[in-house]
């Protein structure tokens, strides 16, 4: 019996020794190291695909090299608007048709070469070749160089979104890109102009910035940075908790009141850019294309609780909106003059017996896709509900994006939950609503029962004017036809939670593009 | 026996052939493309068709399938992934050999902790050594690998500190995740050993043995466990061929950068060649692992090894 007590403890010893002898000390020891020492450890929630800004629109990785890269102008979420970043002046001709752009001055690349007119021209040519960003270039007539330090950018057409355009387009070392060829991109490089280089890149772990020195603002605060690959929720909340992460931004919201007690009043819920929307599928064939009634989809619309969709899908956090880009972020985007749908049920069941169907009618599928845990999917299945509530019926499908989005584009669906995101103006509504956006629309307008060609005239006389409130006119005509059509209903504009440690300084928080040169430790 | 190892290596060739084309066959009949899934909703339509050309997207499946072999045998290309433009074997090779090291080191601790106790549950049987594990194994075999990787990252790394919640970077980062794959296998090695085992003690051999004055260990030891361990050898084989595929969940929840989370999420960029070649290598290490089972019956079991040996005859 003694022997076998002995072998008992000597196993539980082994298991404890081999558990604190791995580690042997917190796994967190960093408080006590200098600013200089430290590394400023942030989360992604999935593999950043490339270090080349060109390889991807994902918002995730766009975050990244925005530490790195650095277009023509800034974009100053917090006061709203763009800022001149690498550009010092600009001017447009009479004709709005070519933007003369002086650079900054003593603006040095992370490889120690000078910024010049040419790694311009090459940043912007290179950019136009890239399909992926054919909605910020497409309006691109020629870029040329006037001299070392002066660019020329020819507009095919007057283009007053053209300052989205400067900020999108990020500017390279020509020489850099060159040098490393097609392994740009998959290896370390020095090619921006940003506060941050990086030194170390894993696409499945982690990446690692240093500070440049050289930078053109000065120096950054903090000298080290690392974003870290994690991607369950849960896992970073308690990385974050256990301060194995610093700054941790689309914190889960579920656990929105955990965070909150673990980072005191280092935390932030800023109103985000990205807007959940229903869409409606007036084309389809379901149920004898009952779709195609205008009655049934406005009872879609105003049976519609967004109250409900917000507890559900953003735990209360979210914000109910009829805009289809807020407003504070995009100055272009109408406020007013439109119809909004508020919620209303027995109007909803008004409609619907005005249309013939009192006793109720399905109307097919809400496709969605996500996680079957994730916010669009709850958003479908509280429409679900709100709609039997008003007698209509319909099943919920959530599918992966990768066979949703495809389908979304191909117009083969009834009723689908679909998130926007990344607009800061107006002019992006073109992929919703122009003919030429063929692959980039859920819902087609031309040749369809509205007036698909005063839609398409306002897309582009909402470019042809560099005034705002012109701007906004006719874009608020444009969302107040696309609104009576009863087809795309914004929803909720969903939240950013932000928590970051107790030493670090963040300034203001932004919804989208923070920038690590102004954080510091305390 | 070499015959046997032989040919059963061999039968990877159509094994292979098979995955690529199942996997082929799916990928093509389910919804959307690589294309537009590398470039986004803002590319226009045009240069989508454009991409997907010239990916060979839009080849016949039998001939995007036979290209594929082609270029695996004669060029040992398995191409380049869509997502991140790096060598699919440079990007699934590393994530290939975490996965391996987390799945051995499953099995092992599913085995160290499950067939001891199952050993001694047969031995001691309806005493409190048999109740209190196998009811502990009725509960964890329950208990989904998530929730208990909770349990882990909770207790380990948010209360007490002592290992990191995530990554890779040192060996105490694999502690949690294989503790977490290991122990529901761990009650599934309990509950085989302690069955077979019990089946074992009840035979005429043993009874021989102990009336020979045989001691008590060498009777377990020698006797009983030897003619038990055929089904614990073949359920720790599927267990390391299943966690090789089935890490997934501790892989996510702990940010493991292994095989099958990568294939999981590449699922959604349609990152065919990546999907494939992951694929491909799991069908492998896997039909490995059962050949090794099948080798390891042999010298186990004389009844087969006299079985192989008549063949050669």
């Amino acid at each position: 019996m003694s022997k076998r007590l002995v072998a008992i403890v000597l196993v539980v010893l082994m298991v404890a020794g081999l558990i604190s002898g791995c580690s042997g000390k917190p796994v967190t020891q960093e408080n006590n190291q200098t600013p200089e020492e430290r590394t400023l450890k942030l989360r992604v929630s999935d593999s950043v695909p490339s270090l080349d800004w060109e390889q991807s629109t994902s918002l995730r990785a766009v975050k990244v090299w925005h530490q790195m890269f650095e277009g023509l102008y800034g974009m100053d979420e917090a006061k709203g608007g763009y800022y001149k970043e690498l550009a010092k002046d600009v001017s447009l001709s009479d004709d709005q048709l070519e933007y003369t752009i002086t650079l900054q001055d003593g603006v040095k690349f992370q490889n120690g070469e000078d910024l010049k007119a040419s790694d311009v021209v090459f940043s912007y040519k290179r950019a136009m070749k890239n399909p992926r960003f054919n909605y910020v270039t497409s309006m691109i007539e020629d870029v040329a160089e006037i001299d070392d330090s002066t660019v020329k950018v020819t507009l095919k057409t007057p283009f007053s979104a053209i300052d989205h355009t400067f900020f999108s387009i990020k500017i390279v070392s020509e020489k850099e890109v060159l040098e490393q060829g097609d392994k740009f991109g998959t290896i370390p490089h020095k090619a921006g102009t940003g506060p941050y280089y990086v030194t170390e890149y894993n696409v499945a772990t982690n990446i690692k910035l240093s500070a440049f020195e050289d930078y053109w603002r000065g120096a950054p605060a903090v000298k080290k940075v690392e974003y870290r690959v994690i991607s369950d929720d849960a896992a970073a909340i308690i990385a974050f908790e256990n301060n194995e992460l610093d700054y941790l931004e689309d914190a889960p919201l579920t656990d929105w009141e955990a965070l909150l007690s673990a980072s005191g009043d280092n935390n932030s819920l800023t109103k985000g850019n990205d807007v959940l929307f229903l869409g409606v599928n007036y084309l389809s064939p379901t149920n004898n294309n009952i779709l195609a009634n205008d009655k049934v989809r406005q009872a879609i619309f105003y049976a519609v609780n967004k109250k409900d969709m917000n507890s559900a899908a953003c735990n209360g956090y979210g914000v109910e909106t009829p805009y289809y880009m807020p407003p504070e972020y995009v100055a272009t985007s109408p406020k007013d003059g439109f119809e909004t749908y508020e919620y209303n049920k027995d109007k909803a069941k008004q409609l619907l017996a005005e249309a013939g169907y009192p006793d109720g009618v399905d109307v097919g599928t809400i496709l969605t896709y996500g996680a079957n845990t994730g916010d669009k999917a709850k958003m479908a299945q509280v429409l679900q509900a709100n709609l039997a509530d008003v007698g209509i019926t319909a099943e919920v499908s959530v599918m992966d994006s990768a066979v949703v989005l495809p389908r979304l584009y191909d117009q083969d669906y009834d009723i689908c939950i679909y998130a926007d995101s990344n607009n800061f103006d107006f002019n992006n509504i073109r992929q919703m609503v122009h003919s030429e956006s063929v692959g980039m629309y859920i819902v087609k307008y031309k040749d369809g029962p509205f007036n698909w060609k005063r839609l398409e005239e306002l897309v582009d006389l909402g470019v042809s004017t560099s005034d705002i409130e012109e701007r906004v006119g006719y874009y608020t005509e444009l969302w107040s036809i696309v609104m009576d059509s009863a087809t795309l209903l914004p929803c909720l504009s969903k939240p950013v939670p932000t928590v970051w440690a107790s030493d670090l300084e963040i300034g203001t928080p932004v919804p989208s593009f923070y920038k690590i040169r102004t954080f510091s430790w305390k | 026996m070499y015959r046997y190892i032989i040919k059963r290596i061999l039968f990877l060739i159509p094994t292979v052939l098979g995955v690529v084309l199942i996997i082929y066959f799916v990928m093509n009949i389910t919804p959307g493309d690589p294309a537009r899934a590398m470039l986004g909703s803002s590319a226009p339509q045009a240069d989508i068709d454009k991409l997907n050309h010239e990916l060979g997207y839009d080849l016949p499946f039998i001939q995007k399938y036979i290209n594929y072999i082609y270029n695996m045998i004669v060029k040992q290309d398995f191409g380049i992934s869509y997502f991140t433009k790096q060598s699919v074997f440079a990007e699934i090779w590393p994530r290939y050999v975490v996965t391996i090291k987390l799945a051995l080191m499953g099995v092992v601790l599913s085995s160290i902790i499950g067939i001891p106790l199952g050993i001694y549950a047969a031995v001691k049987q309806y005493s409190l050594w048999d109740t209190v594990p196998s009811i502990f194994a009725f509960l964890i075999a329950a208990v989904p690998s998530f929730v208990l990787g909770m349990i882990l990252l909770f207790i380990f790394s948010l209360k007490l500190n002592l290992l990191p919640s995530y990554g890779i970077s040192s060996f105490s980062c694999y502690i949690m995740p294989a503790l977490t794959i290991s122990i529901p296998p761990a009650a599934m090695n309990l509950r085989f050993t302690k069955s077979s085992m019990l089946e074992s003690i009840r035979q005429d051999f043993v009874r021989t043995a102990r009336a020979k004055g045989a001691p008590e260990n060498i009777v377990i030891w020698k006797h009983a466990l030897k003619n038990a361990m055929l089904p614990i050898i073949t359920n720790i084989g599927l267990n390391l061929g299943m966690l090789i595929a089935g890490a997934v969940v501790a892989e996510k929840l702990f940010s493991i950068p292994g095989i099958g989370s990568l294939i999981v999420d590449r699922i959604t960029y349609k990152d065919e060649p990546v999907i494939i070649a992951g694929t491909i290598l799991i069908a492998i290490c896997f039909t490995i692992v059962m050949l090794l089972v099948d080798v390891i019956y042999a010298y186990i079991d004389p009844r087969i090894k006299a079985k192989y040996a008549k063949m050669k005859g």
